[in-house]
């Protein structure tokens, strides 16, 4: 589950503050607002990259305000995706896993499996550069998931795709959001594209999230 | 006439932007070339004939020729002066310079113009006399003065012995005199001949500027892993990091940048007044002062490459691999370092390259010894002293070819990215 209690964010001239949000567990959470409202940045502090002024952040039971982004077990997926050019695609999903030292059959069994769930099996050994948009946002998506992480933070996750590749992007979120019942946390700016995700809807304007009554929770 | 488009408006043509880009660039790069190409073709590759004193005297043309009287069949050297036509030998008539053979005993310098000064030079290819061999060092007594020196190198052909021919160093000279080591037994004077080798052998054969390339290398190399060992971690603090008084060291960092060189090599000499007498001992006029001083300004610049070369690296890679749980030191090694790898290659090259040409901070700091602290333009420096135009040319062509060989190596490793 995600709790945001009482957050207050500061950058340069740009402040929010008293911000909350909860989110139970394995829930699909949207959020949406105009560009600049300060969603990334909300996202950002919730995988604690960036310091909060006040608050609290609870992430599935804990209390991680104080936490590094390393131990708040989230997984990040920015707009832009930022896969490592310098690595393969199995590279990029095994990082977190070698990171946590684990033998290498369990890494490659992982990865397979990650790769099968996103359709990417055939992509393994290609360095970012030669993707499409579509597949790179897989990638980033398998990245972030592979350590099994309880919460999944998506910024902007269909913003740089075609239009045609909206539908089948939403299909596989919806998937990966089944399968591994993740807590999700996807942030657009875009109402069409929030109103084809389900889940709960919340909108973050002048400084204040609200909950969208017409799309609650289940 | 065509109709003007119904808007009625009108684009310039960018034909006089793209010609003045053509211009203004192609200018800069066609003197980039003719300098380089000009030191390649400066040097005369062949070897030089060992010539004895000049026989033109001097003073003004009053009549129509200056005649100087030659000896048959001798080889002399002629070189043409601004004031001269050319010289007239019988019937022959040499008007470039060169070596040539005397028919008669008379030779006519032309003048241009009367009452001009003669410029031009004729002298008497040496001739080898008698040879002299006393515990395998030969004594070669020539007809005419040699002008050698001791130190520089001669070539010897045509023995027709075994261990005569082949560059040697010259280990005595006087006037119509000058030793050298031979292996073999003496040989007769009519067959020898000597040649003065071209300035590349003989920089390449002189026990000084091999120390000078030797210390060089090792210099340069020495200078350019400090720098990066200290640019990368300067390089990226200065980019990743905001905190206070950061515009002053961005500033400190610029310092070597802007000084003049020679600034530099005096701020360390005074600085080491400072330091423990052992430590100034040990650094200043010794060879750890010319890796002081190349590495002062070399880091200045390697500094300045890895800030750009980080600045251009998102910050998201970091943060994405905290999330997946790095901590700031392994998200620099395993994300940031792999993909710096370029500009840490073009920031090595630089600070090799600027290491290889400092000389100011060395002459200062390190003084100017032979077989001590000198390095390749100490070497270029010392020659242009003793008036050695080709041997300071020699030198720079070495260093040129230096220069080459690690750009084409750091290219070949992969930084077409950075310098494409």
């Amino acid at each position: 589950m995600i709790a945001l209690e009482n957050i207050e964010l500061r950058q340069g001239s740009f402040e929010l503050s008293d911000l909350s949000l909860e989110l139970a567990s394995g829930e699909y959470g949207v959020l949406m607002g105009r560009s600049g409202c300060g969603k990334t940045t909300l996202l950002e502090a919730v995988c604690g990259l960036r310091n909060i002024a006040g608050g609290r952040i609870i992430l599935g039971g804990r209390d991680v305000t104080q936490l590094p982004p390393a131990e708040r077990g989230v997984g990040y997926v920015p707009q832009d995706r930022a896969l490592f050019p310098t690595m393969l695609v199995r590279e990029q999903l095994a990082f977190a896993l070698v990171l946590r030292a684990l033998g290498q059959a369990e890494i490659a069994g992982r990865v397979d499996e990650l790769a099968e769930l996103l359709g990417i099996t055939g992509l393994l050994d290609r360095t970012p550069d030669k993707l499409s948009g579509g597949e790179a946002q897989r990638v980033a998506l398998g990245r972030a998931l592979a350590h099994a992480p309880a919460v999944l933070c998506l910024d902007e996750p269909l913003a740089a795709l075609d239009e045609e590749l909206h539908g089948e992007m939403c299909r596989l979120l919806e998937r990966v959001h089944r399968e591994t019942g993740v807590t999700v946390l996807h942030i657009t700016h875009s109402p069409s594209e929030a109103r084809r995700l389900a889940g709960c809807h919340f909108r973050l304007a002048d400084g204040k999230v609200t909950r969208d009554e017409n799309r609650s929770c289940a | 006439m065509s109709a003007p488009p119904p808007s009625g408006f009108h684009v310039a043509s960018d034909k006089p932007f793209l010609v003045g880009l053509a211009v203004l660039g192609g200018s800069y790069l066609l003197i980039i070339s003719a300098m380089v190409l000009a030191d390649l073709v400066f040097l005369n590759y062949s070897d030089q004939p060992v010539l004895g004193p000049e026989m033109v005297r001097q003073g003004r043309y009053t009549g129509d020729e200056v005649v100087v009287p030659v000896e048959p069949d001798r080889s002399y050297y002629f070189r043409k002066g601004n004031n001269d036509a050319g010289l007239q030998l019988g019937q022959q008539r040499i008007a470039g310079d060169g070596l040539f053979q005397a028919a008669g005993d008379r030779a006519v310098l032309l003048p241009h113009a009367n009452n001009k000064p003669i410029t031009a030079s004729l002298r008497p290819e040496v001739r080898v006399m008698q040879i002299a061999v006393t515990n395998q060092v030969a004594t070669v007594t020539t007809d005419v003065a040699h002008g050698l020196l001791w130190g520089e190198f001669i070539r010897v052909s045509g023995a027709g012995e075994p261990g005569w021919d082949g560059v040697r160093e010259i280990t005595d000279t006087a006037t119509n005199q000058l030793s050298f080591a031979v292996a073999g037994a003496a040989v007769s004077a009519a067959k020898l001949s000597l040649s003065k080798p071209n300035p590349l052998v003989q920089a390449l054969r002189s026990r000084d500027i091999r120390f000078s390339i030797k210390l060089s290398l090792i210099s340069c190399t020495l200078t350019t892993l400090l720098s990066l060992w200290v640019a990368v971690p300067i390089g990226y603090m200065m980019s990743r990091f905001e905190f206070r008084g950061k515009p002053v060291i961005d500033t400190l960092l610029d310092i070597p940048i802007v000084l003049p060189p020679l600034v530099v090599g005096l701020s360390l000499l005074i600085l080491f007044r400072y330091m423990p007498e052992w430590l100034s001992d040990a650094v200043v006029y010794k060879w750890p002062a010319v890796v002081l001083a190349q590495f002062m300004v070399a880091c200045a610049f390697a500094v300045r490459t890895m800030r750009v070369t980080f600045d251009q690296i998102p910050q998201r890679f970091e943060q994405v691999a905290l999330t997946l749980g790095c901590n700031r030191r392994q998200a620099f090694w395993r994300v940031i370092m792999p993909q710096a790898r370029g500009g840490l290659l073009a920031a090595g090259t630089l600070a090799w390259a600027r290491a290889l040409g400092e000389f100011g901070p060395i002459l200062v700091f390190a003084g100017a010894t032979r077989q001590k602290t000198e390095v390749l333009p100490t070497s270029a420096f010392l020659e242009l002293q003793a008036g050695r135009t080709e041997g300071m040319l020699a030198v720079s062509l070495i260093m040129i070819g230096a220069a080459v060989v690690v750009f084409v190596i750091a290219r070949t490793l992969g930084m077409k990215r950075i310098f494409a």
